[in-house]
């Protein structure tokens, strides 16, 4: 008894089978989805060095790393070398997150600005940090500034691009709305321009959080007494391939783990979205 | 437009703090009042306020583990550098005033422009027993004695001390460079042991812990080493001619000589707690990894007098001229002579 026939659509008859419709989105989230590929990752390792198809001494197996980590924790090497670690990469990150925001908004906003300052934001990005670290030593020495600094240079990057995109991307229905309603300078900023670019900002984070924790093994190789890069640069030394790994290991779980924060961020703040990935 | 002109000066501002972050670093370098002469005798009381910049790490746990620290500490600022790459951009930065390096940098930096002088040097008794280095053999490369060495692919590092000691060994051996594969690379970390246990290289000359961890992990598959019989046990504090030119620092430069000469004195008499202080503690090696490294060094050599260092220095300068195509230098004009019984004296002079 089909009374619709709307036009496209397919009456549905007793006679004929349900069709279901394809799905053309990814469809639900799968429960603890992101620890999947991780695990996956661990196991293939652990497989692998117990069958001795991975050689000891070319890769540690994972149980020699968790060995010689408890070993480097029980010494409080691992942590006083996290501790001095994180403090360099944090005040390297929120300086770079406030250099980053305030370059884009004043190239964003002003068509100045960004002839002054975009050139030389993409020239900086075609050059890598480490080729840059010579002249940083001769610029400000080999103390604790140059290394924030190098750290900062690398995170401000790829913040700037993406809130500078996530700007200059912000529909132009809003800003007339804001000019109709006569929003002053500021208040147009702070109620179209921020919360339009966060989606942007939020992304350019999550490259500059993990880009923080990468400039440190450039940085901690030169007069460093501390530090991760610091523990594994002295262990290459010495050959102590598992401390090596221990370092590896926890720049992944902390990269793996700033880029968890981020993204858990971004899931509240931009909860207003209705987009494939909700 | 108002707000064009807000955003410029804005950008403006900007700039300027950047600008003013990049000067306001601090430098060792420092404004000398008066210069001194390189020939002039050397102020032998370090004055107030006088501060010099020291990349000598190991040296630093030395001075920390037998008391002497608190008094040193009070003219000297420890850098963690040493060897020669990371101190000479250091004294191109003036952010250093003395390095701690072996044979090589002192020529290298000498052949870049940058003005150096040697102001210590330690050497080992019984060198060739104890040498710093020896010849890596990767597995399954038949290499028995120097002879063999002909038409094996060695790691060449030009400006390391590694990379002259090939040059030595290839000249004791009688062959010149075109017998063997030069294959550069740097001498960095562990580069060199996985350089010969994945069998990139026949032949590479590795030093310290490594020689053991080598042997340890590869020996099974047919990895040795050899003695390359010659000697190779200079090492020299060093550092930029302007920091001597400056009163004050040669001053406090002149009193860590003669600490730098007692805390070696230290270190070859209390062995037990050098491991225990230095190679367990501070750099996170094994109890049995210290003591090889301390029995492989034997006792050091700090001479009054340096006329034959220079000699072997002045060889070693031949060599590299030659093969490198740079001007040979006089090696005594690398040594500052004014410093050359500090630290044997302050030794003889007994340790506080």
């Amino acid at each position: 008894m089909s009374a619709t026939t709307l036009p496209g659509l397919r009456t549905r008859s007793s006679a004929t089978p349900v069709v279901r419709r394809r799905r053309l989105g990814p469809g639900k989230p799968i429960r603890f989805g992101a620890a999947i590929g991780p695990v996956l990752l661990l196991a293939i390792w652990s497989i692998g060095s117990a069958t001795g198809w991975i050689d000891q001494r070319i890769l540690s197996a994972p149980w020699t790393v968790v060995t010689t980590a408890g070993d480097l924790i029980a010494d409080g090497r691992l942590q006083s070398n996290l501790w001095t670690s994180a403090q360099r990469a944090l005040i390297g990150l929120a300086l770079g997150i406030v250099l980053g925001v305030v370059l884009a908004l004043i190239s964003g906003l002003s068509r100045l600005g960004e002839a002054v300052l975009d050139g030389p934001i993409q020239i900086k990005r075609a050059i890598p940090s480490l080729a840059l670290l010579p002249l940083l030593i001769l610029w400000l020495g080999i103390g604790e500034s140059m290394k924030v600094i190098t750290i900062l240079l690398g995170v401000f990057i790829p913040v700037y691009i993406h809130t500078h995109n996530g700007l200059r991307t912000i529909d132009s229905r809003y800003v007339e709305l804001a000019q109709t309603v006569g929003l002053s300078q500021w208040e147009f900023i702070r109620r179209v321009v921020l919360p339009g670019a966060l989606p942007g900002f939020l992304l350019g984070l999550r490259f500059a959080v993990t880009g923080a924790w990468l400039s440190l093994v450039v940085v901690e190789q030169i007069n460093s007494t501390s530090g991760i890069g610091y523990m594994m640069e002295l262990a290459r030394t010495y050959g102590q391939t598992d401390i090596i790994i221990v370092g590896l290991v926890v720049y992944g779980a902390l990269g793996l783990l700033s880029d968890g924060v981020v993204r858990l961020i971004q899931r509240r703040a931009l909860s207003w979205r209705r987009t494939l990935a909700s | 437009m108002p707000r064009t002109r807000l955003y410029a000066v804005l950008s403006a501002a900007l700039a300027t703090v950047a600008l003013a972050a990049g000067c306001g670093a601090d430098k060792a370098g420092g404004d000398a009042a008066g210069t001194l002469a390189l020939d002039a005798p050397l102020p032998t009381t370090v004055p107030d306020g006088a501060k010099i910049v020291v990349g000598d790490p190991a040296t630093e746990v030395a001075l920390k583990l037998s008391g002497q620290y608190d008094a040193v500490s009070k003219y000297v600022k420890f850098a963690n550098l040493s060897g020669g790459p990371q101190t000479t951009e250091a004294f191109r930065a003036h952010a250093l005033d003395l390095g701690s390096v072996a044979e090589i940098p002192s020529i290298n930096a000498t052949w870049t422009g940058l003005h150096v002088k040697i102001v210590a040097s330690k050497f080992r008794q019984d060198p060739i027993g104890h040498p710093i280095y020896k010849l890596g053999i990767a597995p399954g490369a038949s290499v028995k004695t120097l002879g063999d060495l002909r038409g094996k692919k060695i790691a060449y590092s030009p400006g390391q001390a590694q990379g002259a000691l090939i040059l030595k060994v290839l000249k004791k051996a009688g062959l010149t460079k075109e017998d063997v594969k030069l294959v550069e690379l740097p001498s960095t970390g562990d580069v060199y042991s996985n350089a010969l246990s994945s069998k990139q290289v026949d032949v590479a000359p590795i030093g310290g812990v490594q020689i053991k961890r080598y042997l340890a992990k590869y020996g099974k598959d047919g990895a040795a080493t050899i003695d390359h019989g010659l000697r190779d046990d200079a090492g020299h504090l060093y550092g930029p001619v302007e920091s001597l030119q400056d009163p004050a620092k040669a001053a406090a430069i002149r009193a860590y000589v003669a600490a730098w000469g007692i805390a070696q004195e230290w270190i070859d008499k209390h062995p037990k707690e050098w491991i225990a202080g230095y190679y367990v503690k501070d750099q996170g090696l094994s109890e049995a990894d210290g003591q090889w490294l301390v029995d492989n060094a034997g006792h050091p050599d700090i001479p009054a007098d340096w006329s034959d260092a220079i000699k072997r220095q002045q060889d070693t300068i031949d060599l590299l001229a030659k093969e490198t195509g740079n001007p040979v230098i006089q090696a005594k004009d690398l040594y500052d002579l004014r410093f050359q019984t500090v630290a044997a004296d302050a030794i003889k002079g007994g340790a506080k």
